[in-house]
Order: C-alpha cells, then structure tokens, then sequence
C-alpha cells in the first residue's frame, strides 16, 4: 500500500513538467478567446451597409448609428510616407571627434557607418514607412531607411496586438526600444536635426533598435501609467559586444511611465527603465598582447521627464513649451585577460600559453559612464519653434576600457563631455520643416590626460513628409 | 457569537443593498473629444453617462497631439464619441494606439464619429496637399450646424441604446428634446439673418452654420485650409471685396491680425466668438455659442 503511494506520488511528480505544458495551453487558448470575446459583435459595427440598408427602409431619422471611420484612401491598403531628410553642414573650427571615452566602431570590426556629418550637403535618409491593421488582432508598421543612396537599414517591422483585453498590448519583431523618452521617435520627430549624445554613444547610432518582444500594460487608472518588459535579441552593439554565437535573447528591458493629469494647459510624462545584457565581450590587440574581457554582463538605468505647456488659444503653435530632459547610467562588468603573444617568423600570431601571466587576470571589474541632455523648445511664433540643449557624456562617471593606457585596471578614466546646441525650426505645413542648428561641442580628449577638443558646426536639415503618417505619440 | 454574525450579515445586506443600485446605475463611461460633442452625450445621456472631455473648448481640435491624460481616458471609456471625419486625425489615432482598449477602436460599437452620421458638406475628388489640410471625405465641423446635431444626437442615443438598453427610452427622449429644442430656434436664427449681407470666415468651420442659414460666404482669411492668411491673400480679398458689406467671424482660437487688416482695409467689423462650449456646457451653452455667431452674421 505504502509503496505504491509511493510510486504514485514519484509518478505524479514526474509528470509535472507535462502537466506545466497542458496547463498552458487552456491558458493561451482563454487569453485568445478572450481577445475574442472583445471582437465586434454588434452587427452594425461590423456589417455597415446592412445598417444603410435598414436605415432607408426605416426612413427613420433614429437610424442605427454606424461605427464607421470617415477617412481618406481606402482603409485597405498600407498608409504608405516617404519622408526626405537632408542636411547641410558645416563645421567652421575645430574638428569633432568621438568625445574621450565613447570611442564608437573602435577595434570592433564593423568598419563603421558613421552618424556624424560630413561638411556639405548630404541626404541623411530616406524614411518609407508601410502602416496597417492586417487583421481584427493585429496592426502592422515597418520602416525602410535608406541612409545616404546606398544603405538599406530595417529600421523597423513590427505588429502591435489591436485586441487583448485587460489593458494589455503586445508588440513584436524589430521595433525602437520604449525605453527613456526619445528612443522610440526617429529622426523627423525630433525637436534637433541630431540625436543626443547619450542615446547615440550609449545604446547606438539608431538608439537601441532591436528585435524581441513587448509586453506593456496600461493600469485602468484616472492618471496614466504604463508598464512594459521586452525580451531582446541582444543585437545592439551601445549595449552589448559580443562575439562568437550565443543564444538569445540576450537583452531585457523594463520601463515605467507615469503621466499626471495636469489639465489643459499642462501635460506631463515621467520615465524609468532599466536594461541588464547578458552578454558582453570585447578585445583589444596591441603588438605585444592581446586584451580580452570575457563573460561580461551590462546593465542601464534611466529617468526621463517631459513637460508640455499650451497656452490657451495657442494658434499653430505658438507660446507653446516643452521642456524634456533624460539620464541614463550604464555599467559593464567583465572578466580582464591579457595574452601575451610574439611574432612567428612566418609573420603570424603566436599567442601566449594558457591565460597569461596570472597577475593580469583581474576577474569580473566592473566600470561606469553615463550621459544626459535637457532641453527647452519654445513656440515663438505660428509654425516657428526655437530651442536650446544642453548635453553632458560621463558626468557621473566615465570609465571606459577603449584606448586605455598602461595601468592596474582594465579601463581609464575619462573627462566629461559637453555639447551645446540651439535650433530654430520653421514648418511651412504640417508636412515639412525647415531648421537651422548651430552647436558647440567641447569633447574630453580620447586619452586619458590629453588635450580636450572643442568645436562649432552649423547644420542646415530640410524634413518633407509625402503620403499619409499616422500621428506620434506624446 | 451567534449576535456576532447577525451583525455581520445584516452589515453585509445593508452593503448589498447600498452597492446593487450602484452597480445597476453604473453610467457609461464616455471620451469625448470635444466639449460639444461631449455636450450632446451629456444632454443625451443624462445620469446614465459619465463624460471626460479631451479636448479644451478653447483651441484649435486640429493641432493637439495625443497626451498621456487622452490614453488614461480612453483605456477607461466604454464608448469613444469625436467629430471624426479626421478632425482629431492628429492624436485620436495616436491616443487609441496608446491606450490599450480594444472596445473604442475603430469599426467597434465603442466608436461614435459624429461626422460618420451626417452628410458631410465640401467633399472634392482632388486631394492633394498642395491645396493645404485638405479633407477629401469632407468638412468635419458638423458640431457649428445645430441641425446636424440633433441627428447626430439621434444616432448617439442609438448608439447609448446599445450600452445600456433599459434606457433606451430615456435616451430617445432626451435626443428627441435636443432636436426640439433645435427647430424651436430655428426660424428665429433664420430670420436674424434673413438680411445679413455675408461673412468672411478664417477657416471652413462656421460656414457649416453659415450655409444652414443662408448667409452668402465671401471667402476665407486662409487662403488653403489650415495655411495662416497671407498678405497677398488679404490683399485680394480686399479687391474682391471693395464696395460691399458683411463682418468677419473667426474662432477665439484662431488669429485676429487678419481680420485687423480687413476692417482697416473695408471697414468690416470683426468678431471673435467661442465655438464651443465650456468644459460641462449645457444645450443652452451651446445654443448662446450659436445665438451668438448669428448675432455676429447679423451685424452686417
């Protein structure tokens, strides 16, 4: 009797990773059934020409209300925009270069496409962005970029879920991070013909861009508040470095925004979020040894805060402000390694046996930076808006293994970075702008105890939007 | 102890009681884009309703963008009532998108476009942005013709029908009340205007009004919809109209330099006036907002 409770019991225990996997189901087909139970079911809503056809019987002026959207195009096809994004630069003293201790591209071996501007004209990219409902469950968006006339960049491929219940959405494929305030607007959105500073050195070129999944949920609140966790793939070299092959996905995020009720005149957003990359690997090679730090992890943390003033009776515009501000932290933790290594006489690589010199291992150092912006644009006037930002990279901290010089760590120290910018922005419609921004750069030196490097330029960026863009979000 | 549970259960019943009615009475939980579409859910749907209004009465519904307070509001909202016609093109989208509520999505019975009950004036087969914000499906204003209104306060009532069909009556009667009040003031606004010699307006939204009445349309300070009035433009307007008479009407929201230059120019007095009502206005509110653009017409 007792042993074959026993059995029973062991039987029972076995199963239960099976029994986890037919629970699943049941749940995934109720959180289907439940998106379904959420369709259309009014048959007005979903059959309008069976309501014309009852309303001209009728003849009563109570028809039943139709659901119906008034809109141009047919809804059917993809709303199709093109937008056109040019620059003109001109950097009039001094020479930009990669601020002390954010070396982009560095040793890495994407012999890198680079943000910065070139003196002269120059198409920045070409956005051409599909937009659609594919079905009663899903909408669909993707981006196109061509960047200058011959790079091809997914920007974006993306569905969004049109019918969970409870206040859920889930978004999936390649998609601009929600992370911080600025990250998920691409370029025509921004108030800046350029990207701030900590979002290019700290998560990209593109910011973190990224293919994964979203989760974010809208609490049922009178004030706003959402929360989201995505699962990334961990393609994103700012966050991660990583060579060889490894599993993903490699990166998580987490965010929270919260947006108070302020009335009219006001609005208010305010941001966190946090990110921790498994993976994170890089190496440096000199000539007489190789740098490897290995089994790394990172991990971000950021605030961000919008405010928004509209004056009443605001036309086009005018008196309205925005103040918008982010701050992001960053630390990378790793194993340090040295190989040492001599020349073969066939002129090949011999690397050192083992791990080195067990005095250079230095496991799991971690080091830090951060960056952040804050900046004003202020409605001077009907379609003219004028602003000022201000940037700091590694004000906190800025600690960074790149370009280091003989030492007990495995990074150096770097100075701060600054960048100053004003920008005036006339939009003759909706659908274009023009803008002039001139900036000051003031960027630590590349290595440790050198010679800072400051710099004016002066941009000069056209934005048309051809076709039908569906409206941004606050 | 046996005391103890009578008390406890006679507190549970007294909650019981207090909670059903509200449960039973529990309103509707409507967005409304706008305060005079928020007006007429209100005078439609009485206490069965509980409205949030999105947009302020006292700027242009055209160039808001969508806030986190608009995502807040319609995650909670059980039906979504707008003017529609791509009105609110910059920010109901974008709000719906934010707000996580498969209920108020378009080609749902949580949507209510009050453009998408009436017949729309200023339809054009060319759409092109070059003739500036362009509505090819028509002009969106139906909130400035009371008329078109009381339909659309007829198909709202409808529409509340569904949420909550023990009310049904309640609502028929209430929209009814609405075009009643309506077609009283009609022949009295008509006859205000019988000899108005015309308007100017800044952009295509009083003429709904206008139209209605038939007061004669002189033209638009804008010289493309949505485009801010040019010298060159003023100044043809001007030559068109030397010699003739009427006032300019224009939005609170909209500028005045315009219609500064027009009275310099032919002496034609300028109005500034609401064309909605305040936040929690009323059917008489909304009736002053028109008493006072026919008064306005009148004056000419």
């Amino acid at each position: 009797m007792r042993s074959t409770d026993t059995l029973h019991r062991h039987a029972t225990k076995r199963r239960w990773p099976l029994a986890v996997t037919l629970a699943a189901w049941p749940l995934a087909l109720l959180t289907l059934s439940s998106a379904y139970a959420q369709m259309p079911q009014d048959r007005a809503a979903s059959h309008p020409h069976l309501e014309a056809h009852q309303q001209h019987l009728g003849g009563a002026p109570a028809g039943r209300a139709s659901s119906e959207q008034v809109g141009a195009g047919t809804l059917m096809n993809p709303l199709i925009s093109v937008i056109f994004d040019g620059v003109y630069a001109n950097e009039f003293s001094g020479h930009i270069d990669d601020p002390g201790g954010f070396e982009m591209g560095h040793d890495h071996g994407d012999n890198g496409h680079d943000h910065g501007f070139e003196d002269g004209f120059q198409l920045r990219e070409t956005e051409f962005a599909f937009e659609a409902t594919v079905d009663p469950y899903f909408d669909a968006f993707a981006m196109l970029v061509i960047e200058g006339t011959d790079t091809i960049d997914l920007e974006e491929a993306y569905f969004t879920t049109r019918a969970l219940p409870w206040g859920l959405q889930i978004k999936g494929g390649r998609f601009l991070s929600n992370i911080g305030y600025i990250n998920p607007f691409h370029p025509h959105d921004w108030d800046f013909v350029d990207r701030p500073l900590v979002s290019e050195h700290l998560f990209g070129d593109h910011g973190l861009q990224d293919t994964g999944i979203q989760v974010n949920w809208l609490a049922p609140t009178l004030t706003y508040l959402k929360f989201g966790v995505e699962a990334l793939q961990g393609d994103d070299d700012g966050m991660l470095t990583k060579y060889g092959h490894s599993a993903g996905p490699n990166l998580m995020t987490a965010f929270a925004k919260w947006g108070p009720d302020l009335g009219f005149d006001h609005a208010a957003q305010l941001g966190l979020s946090a990110g921790y990359g498994t993976i994170w690997e890089d190496e440096e090679r000199h000539s007489t040894d190789m740098e490897l730090w290995e089994d790394g992890h990172s991990w971000f943390a950021g605030l961000d805060a919008v405010y928004k003033y509209t004056p009443p009776r605001s036309y086009q515009g005018a008196g309205q402000l925005t103040l918008q501000g982010e701050w992001f932290y960053r630390e990378i933790s790793a194993d340090y390694i040295v190989y040492s290594h001599t020349e073969r006489d066939d002129g090949s690589w011999r690397f050192g046996e083992g791990r080195g010199d067990p005095d250079n291992i230095n496991s799991a150092v971690t080091w830090q930076q951060d960056g952040m912006y804050l900046q004003a644009v202020y409605g001077i006037a009907p379609r003219w808006r004028a602003g000022l930002r201000a940037e700091a990279l590694g004000l906190l901290k800025n600690q960074s293994h790149n370009h280091r010089t003989a030492g007990p760590n495995c990074y150096d120290e770097f100075d701060t970075s600054y960048r100053y910018s004003a920008v005036v922005t006339h939009y003759p419609s909706e659908f274009s702008f023009v803008r002039g921004q001139l900036s000051y750069s003031d960027f630590a030196a590349d290595e440790p105890g050198g010679p800072r490097e400051d710099a004016w330029q002066f941009l000069v960026q056209y934005n048309l939007s051809l076709g039908v863009h569906g409206a941004h979000t606050f | 102890m046996m005391m103890l549970y009578r008390t406890a259960s006679v507190a549970l019943l007294a909650a019981a009681v207090t909670i059903a009615p509200a449960a039973f009475a529990d309103p509707i939980r409507v967005a409304a884009s706008t305060s005079n579409m928020a007006m007429l859910t209100q005078e439609i749907g009485g206490e069965h309703v509980d409205v949030t209004t999105m947009a302020p009465p006292d700027r242009d519904a055209h160039y808001l963008e969508a806030r986190p307070s608009m995502m807040a509001a319609l995650r909670r909202a059980e039906l979504l009532v707008s003017v529609g016609a791509e009105l609110e093109e910059g920010w109901i989208p974008a709000a719906l998108r934010g707000a996580n509520n498969p209920a108020v999505m378009p080609g749902r019975s949580g949507y209510f476009e009050a453009a998408a009950q009436v017949e729309l004036i200023g339809k054009t087969h060319h759409a092109d942005r070059g003739r500036g914000d362009v509505h090819p499906m028509g002009n969106p204003h139906v909130y400035l013709d009371p008329m078109r209104m009381a339909e659309v306060g007829h198909a709202l009532a409808h529409r509340l029908s569904e949420f909550r069909p023990q009310h049904r009556e309640t609502f028929r009667a209430n929209a009814q009340a609405f075009a009643d009040a309506v077609e009283e003031r009609m022949p009295k606004w008509q006859e205000r205007v019988a000899d108005a010699p015309g308007v100017l307006l800044f952009h295509e939204n009083i003429d709904y009004l206008m139209e209605r009445l038939d007061v004669p349309i002189h033209g638009f300070l804008e010289p493309l919809p949505g485009v801010p009035p040019t010298g060159r433009h003023l100044r043809s307007l001007v030559r068109d109209l030397q010699g003739e008479r009427g006032v300019t009407i224009f939005a609170d929201f909209e500028p005045s330099r315009g219609a500064e230059f027009i009275k310099r120019e032919l002496g034609w007095e300028y109005f500034s006036l609401p064309t909605h009502v305040p936040i929690g206005g009323t059917a008489e509110d909304y009736f002053e907002v028109i008493d006072a653009l026919v008064e306005a017409a009148a004056s000419g």
